[in-house]
């Protein structure tokens, strides 16, 4: 096993700086290392005056409305990887199993909200069932576990979405408020809302919880985790019911804002998300990170998007742009953490 | 790492070769190749009339998948993983589509090779990210999938352009892209193939590239340059991919910009190489293996479409077909491990 040995945030590390980055290191540097989330706090206020400078408008609470309109469902989609990152995993099904949902609370909608919202979050409950059995109980590595879960779902909706999900191209009106509309005068979007309230209950169940512990625990050290007592596939299947629950209400959340549902509702936010739990700081080894740095890494994500669109970027470079972000600010990530 | 001087079964025996301990030593390489060959038997049965056209789209149809899963299993072996490996053959297919239109087949050869060449370089220099930034090579090449892309759409804003003959016939056996002649294919695959087996079986670069995979800081502390070896392993697959992304110019006779193309040909490759046998984890596993899971996966759809299998319900089973066999196959090797 050389997981311990390699992993560079493993527990074991020691408290060591090395010999070719100690002298070098700034007293800005090591205080920003302390607090990541500075970091990504400075970085999100930069890049909101930046965008402010090119489109005076966006400094406005409007501005403000439209970002987190379209970070809500992403931030909320980046909770899964987060989690499943924790354990050292990945969901790479979370777009399919957000769509999934999103066609079910959409069928489901002439018999109200109510049951609708619960169908979909019924469907994410059962995607990540199957992962994290795959996962857990069946020792698949996440990656393909949930790329092939999410091949299933693409063929299953392709096939149902003519048979038995066809009437899914409505919402019910309390969906499409939730994911669109917006209180206080236009200003503050009902998905905001949901986003502090799964935000919220994640940072706690995360750092608060024995469940949060276990999480932290499997995804830092397999095998000192299992000696400790720690039932891994248990945690495992409760992590990936988990993310399939969060990715449905995404999914519904994505469904209200466009108002109908097609396969390709939630596909361009399957990379981002990972990309918004990496920006976040979250080690894609398990074991170190957090909700909080996602949060922002969405929101920089989501100001970054306007921002792309302000100055009426093509495509091109959009992607690219998008790709050097995350990158440079992975690697920003990893060389101020380096010496913790 | 089992072996780093291990051979591989369905290779040309050497002196006193015992079969059967070459399939014992390498079952899941073997059995993939036994897999492929049942695979293809089954189609010949499907099918009305099986004869050089067949063969020739079997083996055609099945290059870019089976040159990329190479490609991702060089890198895996290695301790990486590659998610651009898609997009950087999306983004060959569109610099041979733009930059070979109406030309001469010498200078399209020549220019296939600078192809080549520079995606070597490109992909090496993802590798030297990835070591210089430490950053793990999965965020790294996710970043680069986005760059590469963006980079796809400024060389061709959408499918167009051409590719001279010689390159069609080299990778198809036909100018006309579909024919008959299976032999040209075949070889274009073989020696590349059997290039890159030499260098991981026989070659002291090789086991480098195996030792970093099972371990880098074992190697770097038994001395080995780390760093060098890495961005060998992205060089290699970048070469791989580029020869994926010729080899889809030369059926489609142009380049296709589109996103998504990328992306399912980087996830093909990964479960292609997954299959094949190699272990995420690194270091475990022959490209043997990975090439012959690279055209199994690529016989299925034409295996499921003549079952009359609805294309749709045929994805479906592709994804269970793909989890069954890696959980079997994990079962397999813990008991194995075990006893």
């Amino acid at each position: 096993m050389s997981i311990d040995v390699s992993s560079p945030t493993g527990a074991g590390t020691p408290r060591v700086v090395p010999p070719d980055e100690g002298p070098a290191r700034s007293r800005l540097a090591a205080v920003m290392g302390d607090h990541p989330l500075a970091v990504l706090a400075a970085v999100l206020l930069a890049l909101v005056i930046l965008t402010g400078i090119v489109e005076p408008r966006f400094v406005s609470l409007n501005g403000l409305r439209n970002t987190l309109l379209l970070a809500a469902p992403l931030g909320i989609m980046a909770a899964t990887q987060t989690v499943c990152m924790l354990t050292g995993g990945i969901d790479l099904s979370v777009a399919m199993s957000a769509t999934a949902a999103a066609y079910v609370a959409g069928v489901l909608t002439p018999q109200g909200a109510p049951v609708a919202i619960l169908g979909g979050l019924a469907v994410g409950l059962l995607v990540g069932l199957v992962n994290g059995l795959g996962v857990g109980v069946f020792k698949v590595n996440p990656l393909i576990m949930t790329l092939g879960m999410s091949a299933i779902l693409v063929g299953l909706l392709t096939t149902f979405s003519q048979t038995i999900l066809s009437g899914a191209t409505r919402v019910a009106p309390f969906i499409a408020t939730l994911g669109a509309g917006s209180f206080f005068g236009r200003t503050i979007p009902y998905n905001v809302v949901v986003w502090a309230v799964v935000a919220l209950l994640v940072i706690l169940a995360l750092t608060r919880s024995g469940f949060g512990r276990t999480v932290y625990a499997i995804g830092d050290n397999p095998i000192a985790s299992r000696l400790g007592g720690i039932r891994r596939w248990q945690v495992l299947i409760a992590v990936y019911m988990l993310a399939g629950l969060l990715a449905a209400i995404a999914g519904i959340l994505l469904a209200g804002r466009s108002g109908s549902v097609d396969l390709q509702l939630a596909q361009n936010f399957l990379l981002p998300s990972v990309a918004a739990a990496v920006i976040g700081g979250t080690s894609i080894f398990g074991g170190y990170g957090g909700y909080g740095g996602t949060v922002f890494g969405a929101l920089i994500l989501g100001v970054l998007d306007s921002l792309l669109t302000f100055i009426d970027a093509g495509e091109a470079v959009r992607q690219v742009l998008y790709g050097s972000l995350v990158l440079g600010l992975a690697w920003l990530y990893a060389r101020l953490t380096a010496a913790r | 790492m089992s072996s780093g001087t291990a051979r591989s079964a369905p290779v040309a025996p050497r002196t006193g070769l015992d079969l059967g301990r070459a399939a014992r030593r390498h079952t899941w390489t073997f059995g993939v190749w036994v897999l492929l060959a049942a695979l293809v038997v089954w189609y010949t049965t499907l099918i009305p009339a099986f004869g050089a056209f067949e063969i020739s789209s079997i083996i055609r149809s099945g290059l870019p998948v089976a040159f990329l899963a190479v490609g991702q299993a060089i890198i895996i072996l290695s301790g990486g993983i590659d998610l651009s490996l898609g997009a950087m053959m999306v983004l060959v297919t569109v610099v041979a589509g733009r930059f070979m239109e109406n030309l001469g087949n010498a200078t399209g050869l020549v220019i296939a090779v600078a192809i080549i060449i520079g995606a070597m370089l490109l992909d090496g220099l993802i590798g030297l990210v990835i070591s210089v930034s430490k950053v793990p090579d999965i965020v790294v090449t996710l970043a680069t999938s986005f760059i590469l892309g963006g980079l796809a759409l400024v060389v061709l804003p959408g499918p167009g352009g051409g590719i001279p003959d010689v390159i069609r016939f080299l990778f198809t056996g036909s100018a006309a892209g579909i024919g008959l002649n299976p032999w040209p294919s075949l070889i274009v695959f073989v020696i590349p193939l059997a290039a890159m087996w030499y260098v991981m079986r026989r070659t002291r670069t090789g086991l480098r590239l195996y030792a970093i995979g099972s371990s880098s800081e074992r190697s770097f502390l038994a001395g080995l340059n780390v760093r060098r070896s890495k961005v060998l392993s992205y060089a290699f697959g970048g070469a791989m991919a580029a020869l994926a992304g010729l080899a889809t110019s030369a059926i489609t006779g142009g380049g296709d910009p589109r996103f998504s193309i990328g992306n399912i040909a980087t996830l093909n490759s990964v479960a292609a190489a997954v299959l094949g046998g190699i272990a995420l984890t690194g270091g475990v596993g022959s490209i043997m293996g990975a090439a012959a899971a690279g055209f199994a996966l690529s016989l299925l759809s034409p295996i499921l479409t003549s079952l009359q299998v609805d294309p749709n319900n045929a994805q479906v089973i592709q994804g269970v077909l793909i989890v069954l066999v890696v959980m079997l196959g994990g079962y397999w090797q813990t008991r194995r491990r075990s006893t």
